[in-house]
């Protein structure tokens, strides 16, 4: 593989910062359960 | 930059940036050779979204939506663990709930709910709710429809029928293991009657194999804490789903002797999630760790978490509360052995009262921006400064949390794990299908 020098990477632009981030929304999750527990409508649950 | 966006490192070459109280992340990868920067198009997304993203966490935060009730059935317990968090007096002379009484408290909370449209949990939890088996299993037949169950238990009195028919009628079941050896599992979960409590849930666990209602709840100590990620080994060969890996609560007096070295603690329960993550990659099963995942999901879904310790205010007395054996109505069970927390007794008093009972609001009004600590901290709405009970019992609710170095090194982790994208691996197969995504760059 060909390694990239600084200058390249200027002249590209590319690979220079990426960044990700999401949110994800979920109705049908519990929210009502402590430490203790993981209950609920398992079929529907993320966890 | 906005002043309300802060940039935590990440690695060498990434970075976390966030702002805490909507909990808008964005993890920038930096390439080595150039000054970092952020990406405009991160800002702008942040610009896009932060009114929106801060109001859902405002409404999931302030919200009061009860959507489940522990009933501890009786106080009484067969065991006797060192840090159990109800009294020892209480588990040896307390009461047991008739199955009148049970059913009675039952018929008043479908009344309450019987306006929802979400089915709500019942519970059967502390002290050992087997010890009453014949009258739960009766009344979870009568009650089916009306609500979904669960059972944390020690598993001590567990038949193989009864097996059978939580499988069956698809009960969720807790039950506690500390340690895949006998000699660390005994030593904390100690019973001189059934010859060993660890060869008793290594027989259970083969009548549940492959349940999908199953959780196993261990608790770290010091005695257990190097030994977790052999846990996480013999659970995934056992088949079990599910396992939560919590901190011990050093609510009772008797538990703080326990308390495990955070940096020990810390260390190996991120080798058992690596462990459980590697098994999800490399096989068709996973091994999920509960609180774990649940972490991820106060980052890339904070309303949609399914515990709610790791948010303030708390669950307890909001989302669910406790009813203890001689009826009173508790904010949550680790509350069991602390004075002037009962906002009144189910046989006399309803559930509304109780919900506005000055104990509940207490609970309910502790935040994290009240607590000196976490209001300059970036993840106070992630990691929620568990728990009031504890803290309380500490001397002064408005404290961080016990193991608030842990937590961040917990949430530090769950980001490097998004940033891998590997997050798909710590959730349920599926799991991620049945979300919509809000917003993604």
């Amino acid at each position: 593989m060909v390694k990239k020098s600084k200058k390249s990477l200027k002249k590209v632009g590319a690979v220079k910062t990426q960044a990700i981030s999401y949110r994800l929304k979920c109705a049908t999750t519990g929210n009502g359960l402590s430490h203790y527990v993981m209950y609920g409508d398992t079929k529907k649950a993320l966890l | 930059m906005e002043k309300n966006l802060y940039l935590e490192d990440l690695s060498k070459k990434d970075k976390i940036l966030i702002e805490p109280d909507s909990v808008f992340w964005g993890i920038v990868k930096n390439n080595d050779d150039l000054p970092f920067s952020i990406p405009a198009k991160l800002l702008s997304l942040y610009e896009k979204m932060k009114k929106r993203s801060a109001q859902e966490m405002y409404q999931f935060r302030f919200t009061t939506k009860l959507s489940a009730i522990y009933i501890d059935p009786t106080d009484r317990c067969n065991a006797n663990c060192p840090y159990c968090y109800v009294p020892a007096k209480t588990r040896k002379y307390g009461h047991s709930m008739s199955e009148k009484e049970l059913e009675f408290i039952l018929m008043k909370i479908k009344k309450y709910f019987s306006h929802t449209k979400k089915k709500p949990v019942i519970i059967f939890h502390a002290s050992e709710p087997l010890i009453v088996k014949d009258i739960l299993f009766k009344l979870i037949l009568k009650f089916k429809k009306d609500f979904y169950f669960g059972i944390q238990t020690n598993g001590l009195l567990l038949e193989e029928k009864d097996v059978e028919f939580i499988k069956k009628h698809k009960i969720s079941i807790g039950i506690s293991l500390d340690a895949a050896d006998a000699k660390t599992n005994n030593r904390l979960r100690p019973n001189a009657k059934y010859g060993g409590h660890f060869q008793k849930i290594n027989q259970i666990l083969e009548w549940f194999r492959g349940y999908k209602g199953l959780n196993i709840l261990t608790t770290i100590t010091k005695l257990n804490a190097t030994k977790l990620p052999e846990l996480v080994k013999y659970l995934y060969k056992k088949e079990v789903p599910c396992v939560l890996i919590n901190p011990i609560r050093l609510t009772q007096k008797n538990s703080r002797n326990l308390k495990p070295d955070t940096k020990i603690m810390t260390k190996y329960f991120l080798k058992a999630v690596k462990q459980a993550i590697k098994y999800s990659m490399n096989s068709k099963r996973k091994i999920i760790i509960g609180n774990f995942a649940n972490t991820l999901l106060g980052i890339i879904a904070p309303t949609a978490r399914r515990l709610m310790c790791d948010i303030s205010p708390c669950g307890g007395g909001r989302c669910f509360f406790t009813i203890t054996a001689n009826g009173k109505m508790i904010p949550c069970g680790e509350f069991i052995g602390l004075n002037k927390f009962s906002g009144g007794n189910i046989f006399k008093d309803s559930i509304e009262k109780a919900m506005h009972s000055k104990p509940f609001k207490q609970i309910r009004a502790r935040v994290t921006e009240e607590i000196p600590e976490c209001n300059v901290c970036i993840f106070r709405n992630i990691c929620g400064a568990p728990c009031p009970a504890e803290l309380h019992s500490l001397g002064n609710m408005y404290s961080k949390a016990v193991f608030c170095d842990f937590y961040k090194e917990v949430i530090k982790y769950a980001f490097r794990i998004i940033a891998e994208k590997k997050e798909k691996y710590c959730f349920r197969k599926n799991g991620l299908n049945s979300v919509e995504v809000e917003y993604k760059l």
